[in-house]
């Protein structure tokens, strides 16, 4: 796996600790796993998309479709795409 | 914590709204668990014989046929609604604080400038409340797929507000009490 795919996956990572602990739910899940399901409100979601704006130095587009947003492995891959 | 959806549910006749408060840790588990008894509890009151809500792909609860329903819940407190013949259901309840950014990124300007104090009598996580509510109630249809539910639009109607996107709408009834907001969107 291409180290920035880690790197990115990584930053999310912490940034789901920041917002939400080391002890939540960020401790076990998965990278594939949909946050969302893991029990992710909504209003945590656009607390990380907008926290991933100012960690990646990006704005979201209004036409970015929902499984992008479903797992750290899917944001992390998102993030990495826009720099190529 | 019974004025708000007794508000709520004579707003929308045939409602049938339960709520269960979250035992500690009050994690998803429990979250998850007393989401489920809000909705068996609604469901024997509007009168289903079943009363199991199994998820289905995408995480979306499958209630019973002819007895559309949607569920919410906060680490604190989970409520169920459900209504016999309506089209789509959403429910939502939120207790979060809301920083500017968040609201710059969920509100479309003509909905800040419109809806929120002064010039409107909503609060912006009523708001976020409500658009999720109305997601819930617009995810079944077609217009749900690839929806993100900050993309619906929000305006004001006769009996509160009414969300709208790709053609379609839904009223949507929103309040805050007791540190909550809630919301509940029901499409006939």
């Amino acid at each position: 796996m291409p180290d920035q795919v880690m790197e990115a996956r990584q930053r999310i990572r912490e940034l789901l600790v920041e917002m939400h602990g080391p002890e939540s739910f960020v401790r076990t899940v998965s990278d594939t796993v949909s946050l969302r399901q893991q029990g992710l409100s909504s209003a945590a979601l656009v607390s990380l998309l907008v926290a991933m704006e100012d960690a990646f130095g990006f704005e979201w587009d209004d036409d970015i479709q929902p499984e992008v947003l479903r797992s750290i492995s899917s944001l992390a891959d998102h993030v990495v795409a826009l720099r190529v | 914590m019974t004025a708000v959806p007794a508000t709520l549910a004579t707003a929308t006749p045939g409602t049938y709204l339960e709520w269960r408060p979250v035992p500690p840790p009050y994690g998803p588990r429990e979250q998850f668990a007393a989401g489920r008894q809000a909705a068996a509890a609604a469901l024997a009151a509007a009168g289903s014989g079943v009363r199991t809500v199994p998820r289905v792909a995408g995480g979306r609860p499958d209630f019973p046929r002819g007895y559309p329903g949607s569920i919410a819940h906060t680490d604190r407190l989970a409520v169920a609604v459900v209504v016999p013949g309506a089209a789509g259901v959403g429910v939502d309840i939120e207790d979060a604080a809301l920083t500017q950014r968040i609201i710059d990124f969920v509100l479309y300007e003509r909905e800040r400038r419109t809806l929120l104090a002064p010039a409107g009598r909503h609060s912006p996580v009523e708001l976020f409340s409500a658009k999720e509510a109305a997601f819930k109630a617009l995810d079944a249809t077609a217009v749900g797929t690839g929806l993100l539910f900050w993309r619906i639009e929000l305006a004001r109607s006769d009996s509160g507000l009414v969300a709208s996107f790709g053609g379609m709408s839904v009223p949507v009834w929103s309040r805050s009490e007791a540190g909550f907001s809630f919301a509940l969107a029901v499409r006939r």
